[in-house]
C-alpha cells in the first residue's frame, strides 16, 4: 500500500482510537460485504455529515449493466434525495477501496470535504494509486485523502470476490483450483479492481 | 418536418479524423537506472555474455532489448570516452578490447570482477602475468576495469531520443514497431479503426451537435450531446449495401444505437425544484452562464454518463437479464433515478426506441423512402413529434411533453419490491413491466451485448475526467470529439494544438505538461499504459477550423 503522500497517511494507532473513523469505515465495509453477497465487485462506502451517514453504496456494476455505477455513485444519489448538492462541501467519504479515476474526479466536482478509504488501488485509483486527481489543478478545489483504514478488511473482500469465476464476463475464466489467500506481506499486491 | 427527416437531414461535420497520441508519446517517459561498461577482451565476448547471464540471470520485468550488450571504445557515447582517457588504467590498445554493459539491476561489483576475470584484456596493464604484479598475491586476479553510467529502462520512442541516450549514456537501439506495444495501441488496429471511423464521423458528430443544441435548448442542461454507436452494424450496413442501388451513407443514422444529452439542470435535489424548473423557458439556462459548483448538477447528468445509461437500461429490459438478477441478493438503493434515464428528450427517446435494426427492414426506395414502423404506441415517442431543425423554435422543444419527473425525493420502503419489478414508480417508462421490442439496436446480455463494449461514442465535446474514465470502465472501443470542442477541464487530450509536432519538437517540449496559453493538463485517459482498460481515442479537425478549443465559461463537459 502506498499513501499518497506523508501529509496523508493515518498513523494505524492514532486510527485504532479513532473510534468515529473505525465505526463508519466498518459501515462501509458491511456496504463491501452486501456487494459481495450481491455478485458485485465488493466495493461499498458511506457519506458522512455531521457524525451521521447520509448516504451509503456499493458497486452496482453488474445488476445495473452500466460499468459507470460505483459505490460513490450510488451514496451521493442516495444523498441528494434529502439534501441539496452543497451539503457535499462539509461531508466526508468512508470507502473500502481507494477511489477509481472516475470517482476521483466525480468526488472533486461534487465538491467532497475529504475522503478515508481502506486499501490503495494501483490499477484505477485516482487518489494517488494511478492518479492524483484529488490534488491536481482543476476547475474545483483539491480535498485530502487518508488512505489505509481498515486495510486488510477491504482487501479480503475483493480477495473473497476474485476468486469467483465471473459468469458475467464474455469468457469466464476457470478458477477452480484457486485458494483464498489470507495471508499479507508487507509489500502488498492488489487485485484488479474494475 | 419529422425528427427523423431532421436527422436525416443533418449535414456532416467536414474535417479529418486524428488519433489523440498517448501521454507517452507526445511525453516519453526518461527513467534510468545505474548500470557499468566493464572493459573485456574482444575475442572473448561470446563467452562473457553467457558468463554474465548464467551469473546474473535477468529480470524479466526489465525489458532491456533496448540496449547494446557491448560497445567498441571508439563507439562509446562521449562522457565515458573522457572519463577513459584520464583513466590510465584501461588498455592502452583500445582494438583489443571492448566494453560489455553490466545493465541493471547491478550486481555486486565483486562478484561482477569475479565472473569476468577470465575475460580481462590480454594487454591490460593489471591483467595477469605482468611481471610488476607478480610477487603480489591479491593480483593473481585480474582486476576489470568498470565504468559507471546510467541507461534507459526503457526502449527509446523515438530516433531524437534514441541518439541523444547513445551519445550520452549508452548505445540503444531503435526499433519503431517495439515501443508502441506498451504505451500506444498497435499501428495496425489505430488505422484499421481511423479508417472506418473516418467515413461517418462527420455524421455523428453533427447528430452530437444537435443532441448538443436539444440539451441547451430545453433548458435540460448545457449544450454537450452525446452519440453512442455500433460499428458492427456499420460493417453490416455497408455490407447488405454492396449491389444495392443505396449508398451506405444514407444510412448512417441506422447505425446509432443512443444518445443522451447533458442534464445537469434536470434533476431536482432534496425536493427541491431544479435549476430547469426555476427558469422555465429560459435558454439556455441561466445557470450555464457562469460555473457554480452547486447548480452543475453532478458528472452522473453527463452527456455521456446518460448516454451509456441509456445503454444499460435498454439492456436491462432483457427479459433474460431480469431473470437472473433476480436471484440475487438486491442491492440497497434501487430506488433513485439518478441519470433521468426515463426523462427523455425528442431524440434520445427516437434512438432508443423508435428506431429499428437495419436488417429488419429491406433498404429504403431513393424515390419513396419507408417510414419505420414501432410495434407498440409509446408515450415517449409521441414527444418525438415536433420540428428539430436549424430554424426550430427553442420554446417548441423545451415545451415538449417530456414525461413527468420521477419523484426523486420518494425512496422505496422496500428495497427488494423496487429490485425485482424494476422500479415500478416510473409510471412514464413504457418498458418497465412489458417486453422490449425485438427489433432494438443495443444487443442484450443473450446477444453477447456487455457494457458498452465494442461501441463507439462520438462526443460534442472532450468529456471531463469522469467522463473519459466512464468511458473506460464501460469498455467502449473508441471516443471521438471535435478539436474545437476541447475542454480546459477534459480529460483526453495528451498535448497543446500547436504547428504539426513532429517528433523532434514532441521530444524537445517533452517536459512541457501545460499549455501555457491556457493552463491545463493533458490527461490522455483514453490510452495510459498504468489502467487496465483503453479505448482508441480521436480528434476530429474541422476544415477551415479556427478554434481549438472551447470558448466561454469552463465547466465539465
Amino acid at each position: 500500500m502506498d499513501p499518497p503522500s506523508a501529509e496523508c497517511e493515518l498513523v494505524p494507532s492514532t486510527v485504532a482510537e479513532d473510534s468515529r473513523h473505525s465505526y463508519f469505515m466498518k459501515q462501509a465495509l458491511l456496504m463491501g460485504e452486501k456487494a459481495l453477497q450481491s455478485g458485485e465487485t465488493p466495493v461499498g462506502c458511506v457519506l458522512v455529515h455531521n457524525d451521521r451517514i447520509v448516504g451509503s453504496g456499493m458497486n452496482d456494476t453488474n445488476r445495473s449493466m452500466n460499468g459507470t455505477r460505483h459505490a460513490e455513485f450510488l451514496a451521493i444519489a442516495e444523498l441528494l434525495q434529502t439534501y441539496p448538492r452543497s451539503t457535499l462541501q462539509s461531508t466526508d467519504l468512508y470507502v473500502t477501496v481507494e477511489p477509481c479515476v472516475m470517482c476521483a474526479s466525480a468526488l472533486k466536482q461534487y465538491r467532497i470535504r475529504s475522503v478515508y478509504y481502506g486499501c490503495a488501488n494501483d490499477r484505477f485509483g485516482g487518489t494517488g494509486g494511478v492518479l492524483s486527481l484529488h490534488s491536481d489543478v482543476s476547475l474545483d478545489p483539491p480535498y485530502p485523502v487518508y488512505g489505509g483504514l481498515y486495510q486488510k478488511e477491504a482487501i479480503m473482500l475483493l480477495r473473497r470476490f476474485y476468486i469467483q469465476e465471473n459468469e458475467k464476463a464474455p469468457n469466464p475464466r476457470p478458477k477452480k483450483n484457486r485458494e483464498l489467500n489470507t495471508r499479507f506481506e508487507d509489500e502488498e499486491v492488489l487485485p484488479p479492481i474494475s | 418536418m419529422q425528427l427523423k427527416q431532421a436527422i436525416e437531414a443533418l449535414r456532416p461535420l467536414q474535417g479529418e479524423v486524428i488519433p489523440i497520441r498517448t501521454v507517452q508519446e507526445t511525453r516519453p517517459p526518461e527513467e534510468f537506472a545505474d548500470a557499468y561498461a566493464a572493459e573485456v577482451n574482444v575475442k572473448a565476448a561470446s563467452k562473457v555474455v553467457k558468463a554474465l547471464d548464467s551469473a546474473f540471470p535477468r529480470d524479466p520485468a526489465l525489458s532491456l532489448g533496448h540496449l547494446r550488450r557491448f560497445s567498441k571504445r571508439e563507439n562509446l557515447p562521449a562522457p565515458l570516452k573522457a572519463a577513459i582517457e584520464e583513466d590510465r588504467s584501461f588498455s592502452k590498445t583500445p582494438a583489443q578490447t571492448i566494453f560489455v554493459l553490466i545493465s541493471p539491476p547491478v550486481p555486486d561489483l565483486d562478484q561482477v570482477q569475479a565472473v569476468l576475470a577470465p575475460f580481462a584484456p590480454a594487454s591490460s596493464p593489471s591483467a595477469r602475468n605482468t611481471p610488476s604484479d607478480a610477487s603480489s598475491p591479491e593480483l593473481t586476479t585480474p582486476k576489470i576495469n568498470l565504468i559507471p553510467t546510467k541507461v534507459p529502462i526503457q526502449p527509446p520512442f523515438n530516433i531524437t531520443q534514441a541518439e541523444n541516450w547513445s551519445n550520452n549514456l549508452w548505445p540503444v537501439v531503435f526499433n519503431a514497431a517495439a515501443p508502441r506495444a506498451t504505451i500506444a495501441p498497435p499501428p495496425q488496429v489505430l488505422n484499421r479503426a481511423q479508417e472506418h471511423i473516418s467515413t461517418q464521423a462527420g455524421y455523428y458528430l453533427s447528430l452530437a451537435r444537435k443532441v448538443a443544441e436539444e440539451a441547451e435548448q430545453s433548458g435540460h442542461g448545457r449544450g454537450v450531446g452525446a452519440v453512442i454507436v455500433d460499428p458492427a452494424i456499420e460493417t453490416h450496413i455497408d455490407a447488405i449495401s454492396w449491389g444495392a442501388d443505396w449508398n451506405p451513407r444514407d444510412r448512417w443514422m441506422e447505425a446509432v444505437v443512443a444518445v443522451g444529452g447533458d442534464a445537469r439542470y434536470g434533476r431536482g435535489e432534496a425536493g427541491a425544484p431544479s435549476q430547469k424548473d426555476l427558469h422555465p423557458g429560459l435558454v439556455p439556462n441561466p445557470a450555464s452562464t457562469t460555473y457554480d459548483a452547486d447548480l452543475e448538477g453532478g458528472p452522473d447528468l453527463h452527456a455521456l454518463m446518460r448516454a451509456t445509461e441509456l445503454v444499460a437500461r435498454r439492456r436491462r429490459e432483457d427479459a433474460v437479464h431480469e431473470a437472473a438478477m433476480e436471484s440475487l441478493t438486491p442491492p440497497a438503493i434501487v430506488a433513485t433515478d439518478p441519470q433521468l434515464s426515463t426523462q427523455l428528450s425528442p431524440l434520445e427517446s427516437y434512438f432508443l426506441y423508435d428506431a429499428d435494426t437495419p436488417s429488419a427492414h429491406p433498404p429504403p426506395e431513393p424515390s419513396s423512402p419507408k417510414k419505420r414502423k414501432h410495434e407498440e404506441p409509446n408515450p415517449e415517442i409521441r414527444a418525438t413529434q415536433v420540428e428539430i431543425s436549424d430554424d426550430t423554435d427553442p420554446q417548441s422543444i423545451s415545451s415538449a411533453p417530456l414525461p413527468a419527473p420521477p419523484p426523486s425525493t420518494t425512496a422505496l420502503a422496500d428495497p427488494i419490491i423496487a429490485a425485482r419489478t424494476n422500479a415500478p414508480e416510473w409510471p412514464s417508462d413504457p418498458f418497465s413491466d412489458s417486453t422490449i421490442p425485438p427489433s432494438s439496436r443495443i444487443r442484450t446480455r443473450a446477444q453477447g451485448g456487455y457494457l458498452c463494449t465494442d461501441l463507439d461514442v462520438y462526443m460534442s465535446h472532450e468529456p471531463c475526467l469522469c467522463c473519459s474514465m466512464g468511458i473506460l470502465l464501460s469498455r467502449f472501443r473508441a471516443v471521438i470529439f471535435p478539436r474545437s470542442g476541447r475542454m480546459k477541464s477534459g480529460g483526453l487530450a495528451s498535448e497543446p494544438v500547436g504547428p504539426t509536432t513532429d517528433e523532434e519538437s514532441a521530444h524537445n517540449e517533452s517536459v512541457v505538461a501545460t499549455d501555457t496559453e491556457d493552463e491545463r493538463l493533458y490527461y490522455g485517459l483514453h490510452w495510459r499504459k498504468e489502467l487496465n482498460w483503453r479505448a482508441l481515442g480521436f480528434e476530429f479537425v474541422e476544415e477551415a477550423d479556427g478554434v481549438d478549443g472551447h470558448e466561454g465559461v469552463a465547466f465539465h463537459a
